[in-house]
């Protein structure tokens, strides 16, 4: 049922007008609409008692967990609103333009040394004899001389160490690090002059090769 | 059209701060802040005279790696370039056109080793174009690295590509030089043995350029 009040008996309903002031006419309807208003108000709302319980149970819940938090985050779609206007698509495109070619030119080096040699790398094994040591690596122009990623290994007789790494075909200088801070050369290799006071090995990959040779 | 013109300088900028990032980048945390700036002025000198910036950018590093001081590390990156363009220089004397980069490259290399930079010329001169000259030039200083005296290392692979030799046949030459320093002789005579043969199967027609009896190479290191 729909009750359609007159505007003014709607303004005293919500206090803007008292009953005098309505014409005489509206008096009985402005009554009528206060005792049902009055009957509304006065209706008791009854719930559930664990309702109120269980909803804040599972509010504790889902406040308490970060990671559902960023989960939602993550997962849920977010609105964006863009407003373009057209003359700033020419400088977006520019700008995109040297982002890609950033990002293009940021790609790291592919790492000489690989997991399983490249089309055009070959396995070479560096052996160096020396006791007493307590680690030793090799680095070089095919590692960016870092001496952390190609670490030899006791091989079988005492102070050998050995290693095999995948180097990609060319010619590439290097040196075995002992204990982290002895420089040795590859007493089997070709050496020259390195610049700093030492020298470097050389060894040089052809294709096809099964092993490394000296070039 | 002023901002066109604003717009076009402002790319071209980022374009060329972008252009020196991935040097940078491959130098950051490798070699003092200071070495950075100077390889990377080095490196732009290197790039505006044609020749590669590669072994700039190792040789700095390894002088970090090495824990050389940053004067050093300058210093050996400004001898890299050096030799790189003293090999520019003598393989432009020796083949029309640009030489390549791995060449000049070789070059560089040959001459670290002991070459002269008239040997650079006769390699590859010797070589033409039916070899790759960074190849020869390499041979030539990985022999000069073994002992053999530069003239003779050269006139090794001269004889070798004159005796009708192939590529592989000049990689091999290491090797058997080592193989014949293993056997008792010293880098200069095994290179001079091994020159001689190649001349007299140059001399006698119909010979291949490859030892009638070739060793194949030792597995190294």
């Amino acid at each position: 049922m729909t009750t359609v009040f007159h505007p003014l008996v709607k303004r005293f309903l919500d206090g803007e007008l008292n009953l005098a002031d309505l014409p005489p006419e509206l008096h009985a309807e402005a009554r009528a609409a206060e005792r049902l208003l009055g009957a509304v108000d006065r209706a008791p709302v009854t719930l559930p008692a664990a309702l109120d319980a269980r909803v804040m149970s599972e509010v504790r819940r889902r406040a308490s967990a970060p990671a559902r938090r960023w989960w939602q985050r993550l997962a849920e779609p977010w609105e964006i609103r863009v407003r373009l206007r057209p003359w700033i698509l020419g400088p977006a495109l520019a700008a995109a333009a040297v982002l890609v070619l950033i990002l293009a030119r940021s790609q790291p080096p592919v790492p000489a040394v690989a997991v399983a040699a490249a089309p055009e790398s070959v396995y070479v094994r560096f052996v160096l004899y020396a006791p007493g040591a307590h680690r030793v690596s090799v680095a070089g122009t095919f590692n960016q001389w870092d001496a952390t990623t190609a670490p030899l290994a006791p091989a079988g007789a005492a102070g050998v160490w050995a290693t095999t790494v995948a180097l990609p075909v060319g010619q590439h200088q290097y040196a075995f690090l002992v204990d982290g801070r002895r420089w040795v050369n590859d007493p089997a290799a070709p050496m020259v002059d390195d610049g700093f006071g030492r020298r470097n090995s050389v060894v040089a990959v052809t294709a096809g090769a099964a092993g490394a040779r000296a070039l | 059209m002023r901002l066109l013109a604003a717009l076009g300088v402002t790319v071209l900028g980022v374009t060329a701060v972008a252009a020196q990032q991935p040097l940078a980048a491959r130098l950051a945390g490798r070699v003092p802040a200071g070495v950075v700036v100077a390889v990377t002025a080095l490196a732009d000198s290197a790039a505006a005279r044609g020749l590669p910036v590669d072994p700039l950018v190792e040789k700095a590093i390894e002088g970090g790696a090495k824990g050389a001081s940053p004067e050093r590390i300058v210093v050996a990156v400004q001898t890299v370039l050096t030799r790189l363009g003293r090999a520019q220089v003598a393989l432009q004397a020796a083949t029309p056109g640009v030489p390549p980069a791995d060449a000049v490259e070789a070059g560089a290399f040959a001459l670290s080793a002991g070459l002269q930079d008239a040997n650079v010329q006769e390699v590859a001169r010797a070589c033409g174009p039916q070899c790759s000259a960074a190849e020869a030039l390499r041979v030539a200083g990985t022999l000069t690295a073994l002992g053999v005296p530069p003239a003779e290392a050269v006139e090794l692979v001269r004889q070798t590509l004159r005796s009708g030799g192939k590529e592989r046949d000049v990689l091999a030459l290491p090797g058997r030089v080592e193989a014949e320093v293993a056997g008792g002789a010293t880098p200069a005579q095994a290179a001079a043995g091994l020159a001689r043969a190649a001349a007299a199967r140059a001399a006698a027609p119909g010979q291949s350029g490859a030892p009638p009896h070739g060793r194949p190479p030792p597995r190294h290191p």
